[in-house]
């Protein structure tokens, strides 16, 4: 599953990031790599959402958050 | 010897609060050589040592894909900065750790100033300050800017630091006891990488150090060489191919935050992720549904109080003004000096200069507004909560920041779109920006629907800011549809933990943005309100009776008056100062007033005057309106035209831009004049 699909409230995995260099590089920066913990706060309908990472939240647009692709959820 | 501090830290780590709490309003504004950064410098002096303050730009990071980046690692590397003092914001040590790691390893004293310990504490959390310094090798103090607490102890550290460069060496295991690496490379560097990694570092090093050998920190431009880092590659180009086989960028960040983990493991406690009071904010202004509904309520609220509250002050100013007026009018005319002089410093400068001094109340409530909504952490979710719509034109919703900020003053506001990362939508929100009505123009609107539109005034004025906001719109649907824009709308921002605004913050940022305006008035407008005074007293045939015809000003007007009658703008008083608009919007007020000889020109009797004047001429509320429109909508002045080019760099869309805005004025202003003439004629 991707980021655009996990629900609001719940805690999962990074497992991947698939995204255009320069985006993946800036995620990386902020601490999103492959088996970082993420939760997600809120979402809209059209996609865009907010996450936490590492005690910070960031809002992403719907094309990024389908290129990060998550494991399970994480209690 | 003054001692050069460079704050560097994260974008919303309180880095320009420290910065303020230090030099005070006592700071040289001015830009980064050959880009529009702001640069920051103060000074600062303590217990007889004199520091000079730098606040570089706000980073996640020193790589080399933003002019941000670039120009700050630059100014480290290659500047004599004596100490680097990183603010972090401690209550989220942990991504802040990431830039720290980078600054240790440029080699020159660190010193880490742990911001916002007043809200860790709020939390309940606790940071080992003991064990952080021994294992990053740096020291770490704790600070609340906003408390203006632990200013004096991390400013003696940073002397101390500045005089013994490296007196903490580094105490950790960093994880890999099992290191095959024949150097003992823990008790150099903080930061060390798996083995593979060192091995090449170290092979990259020997060759670096063989072909330039004068290289500082050789080790950091190896790692940089790993990273692929562009830049270094081209400035030190050196045989790669059989050590480098790949980018290992990500292989560096990972471990980074490998050891970030075990730093926080060790000297984070209690680490409670939930700040309630941002997430109850947050529940509301970034609701699927009332967020929207807020944000416009919240504009709404700003511009209803940049009106009201706003004219309630200036109406004292422009008492004190006329007062200020006849008393020099009387004094000149008193001590008998030269009429012409009267007349410039009475009819040019005070009229011009004066008319637009009045409007500092209500541009000081604007900017009050800005940066309370700046401060507060509300900008960013404003990017969230518009991303939707702004999706709709082809835009991400972090485009929407320039815009809002394009209320205050274009020039910023299209410096702002540097943030969007795709060339495409940058020029598309630069194009549409300008439309976006300034505090300059509001002048405009104020007195011409004062004198026309009596209790409408307000719903006037406000209709201004609806059709800009429109045609912007409008521009960037067309632009989507002809293909231009980027479409790869990708929001990504932070959103910052909401925090009471400081005062001092707000009191600074507004004081900068009162200052311009004073200087402005000073500087452009005086010498506009000069040059429109002799373009009226003066024409071929030497001094003329002031505003008669036979002036140069009267000749040019008439020449291009009748291009613009079909927008109801046809007189040669308006071309005059629609085209002394360009230096400053403001200048169009201020020229009416020297055109139509008001001294005062916002004043009950000035404006009867003028109104009396303007109806002679057959000049109507709805000339007025046109006039209000073409002023929205027309170049918004020589300095943002300069900022343009700059940002784009590029001449063609400058003048793209210009024609654009002249155009779709015209265009606006023929057809509210034209459909306007049906209804009220």
């Amino acid at each position: 599953m991707t980021l655009l699909q996990g629900e609001i409230g719940k805690s999962y995995q990074v497992q991947e990031i698939r995204l255009q260099e320069t985006t993946a590089r800036r995620l990386q920066i902020l601490g999103l790599l492959s088996g970082t913990r993420v939760e997600i706060l809120n979402k809209k309908k059209n996609g865009t959402l907010i996450f936490k990472v590492r005690g910070t939240r960031y809002a992403i647009g719907k094309r990024i958050a389908e290129g990060i692709l998550l494991g399970g959820e994480q209690p | 010897m003054s001692v050069h501090v460079a704050f560097v830290g994260n974008p919303n780590c309180g880095k320009t609060t420290l910065f303020n709490a230090y030099t005070g309003a006592r700071l040289k504004v001015a830009n980064w050589p050959g880009v529009t950064v702001e640069k920051k410098e103060g000074a600062f002096r303590y217990h007889n040592q004199q520091f000079k303050l730098v606040d570089l730009p706000g980073t996640y990071s020193l790589t080399s894909y933003t002019m941000e980046e670039k120009l700050a690692r630059q100014y480290i590397l290659e500047d004599e900065v004596d100490v680097i003092l990183d603010v972090i914001d401690a209550s989220c040590l942990e991504r802040n750790l990431y830039l720290a790691l980078q600054l240790i390893e440029l080699g020159k004293p660190v010193v880490l100033a742990l911001n916002m310990m007043d809200i860790v504490q709020e939390r309940g959390m606790e940071i080992d300050t003991h064990r952080l310094p021994e294992m990053l090798g740096v020291p770490a103090i704790p600070v609340s800017a906003r408390k203006k607490t632990g200013l004096d102890v991390l400013m003696h550290t940073v002397a101390h630091h500045a005089e013994n460069g490296r007196d903490i060496f580094p105490d950790h295991h960093h994880g890999n006891k099992e290191s095959t690496h024949i150097h003992d490379h823990h008790k150099e560097f903080v930061m060390v990488y798996g083995d593979e990694i060192e091995d090449k570092i170290d092979g990259l090093q020997a060759r670096l150090l063989e072909a330039y050998p004068d290289i500082v920190n050789p080790r950091w431009h190896a790692i940089k060489l790993l990273e692929n880092d562009e830049e270094i590659m081209r400035k030190y180009p050196i045989p790669l191919e059989d050590i480098l086989d790949r980018s290992y960028e990500t292989d560096i960040i990972n471990q980074k935050y490998d050891f970030i983990e075990e730093v926080i493991e060790e000297c984070l406690f209690n680490k409670n992720e939930k700040s309630q009071r941002t997430d109850r904010i947050d529940a509301l202004l970034t609701h699927r549904i009332w967020g929207l509904p807020v944000f416009l309520g919240i504009m709404a609220m700003v511009f209803f109080f940049t009106f009201t509250v706003g004219d309630w002050i200036k109406g004292w100013f422009e008492l004190g003004l006329d007062w200020f007026s006849d008393g020099v009018g009387h004094l000149l005319a008193s001590a008998h000096i030269n009429e012409m002089l009267q007349s410039l410093i009475v009819d040019g400068i005070i009229a011009g200069v004066g008319g637009i001094l009045t409007f500092l109340p209500n541009i000081f409530i604007l900017f009050l507004a800005l940066a309370l909504l700046e401060d507060s952490g509300y900008m960013s979710r404003v990017a969230y909560v518009m991303d939707g719509i702004m999706g709709k034109l082809g835009l991400s919703g972090r485009a929407f920041i320039p815009m809002l900020l394009g209320f205050g003053c274009t020039v910023p506001a299209v410096m702002a779109s540097r943030t969007l990362e795709d060339p495409k939508d940058r020029l598309k929100t630069i194009l549409i920006t300008p439309f976006m009505s300034c505090s300059a123009r509001l002048p405009i609107y104020v007195l011409f629907s004062s004198m026309f539109f009596g209790k409408y005034a307000m719903v006037a004025a406000f209709s201004m800011y609806v059709i800009g906001l429109g045609v912007a719109i409008l521009t960037a649907l067309a632009m989507q549809r002809l293909g231009k824009g980027g479409g790869k709308y990708n929001l990504l921002i932070e959103l910052p933990e909401f925090k009471r605004p400081s005062a001092h913050t707000i009191f600074i940022y507004v004081w900068e943005k009162i200052k311009d305006y004073l200087t402005k008035a000073g500087t452009t407008i005086f010498l506009a309100s000069i040059i429109v005074w002799a373009l009226l007293n003066f024409g071929p045939g030497g001094m003329v009776e002031m505003g008669a015809q036979g002036s140069f000003g009267a000749m040019i007007g008439q020449t291009l008056a009748p291009l613009l009658s079909p927008a109801g703008l046809g007189y040669w008083q308006v071309v005059v100062s629609l085209i002394a608009g360009i230096a400053a919007k403001e200048v169009v007020v201020s020229s009416m007033g020297i055109l139509y000889g008001i001294s005062n020109i916002n004043s009950a009797k000035g404006m009867e005057t003028m109104v009396a004047a303007l109806a002679a001429s057959g000049f109507t509320g709805l000339n007025a309106y046109a006039l209000m429109v073409f002023c929205l909508l027309y170049i918004p002045c020589a300095a943002a035209i300069g900022t343009i080019k700059k940002e784009t760099n590029s001449w063609k869309w400058m003048c793209v831009s210009i024609l654009f805005q002249l155009g779709v004025a015209y265009l606006m202003a023929v057809l509210v004049y034209q459909i306007g003439s049906l209804f009220f004629s």
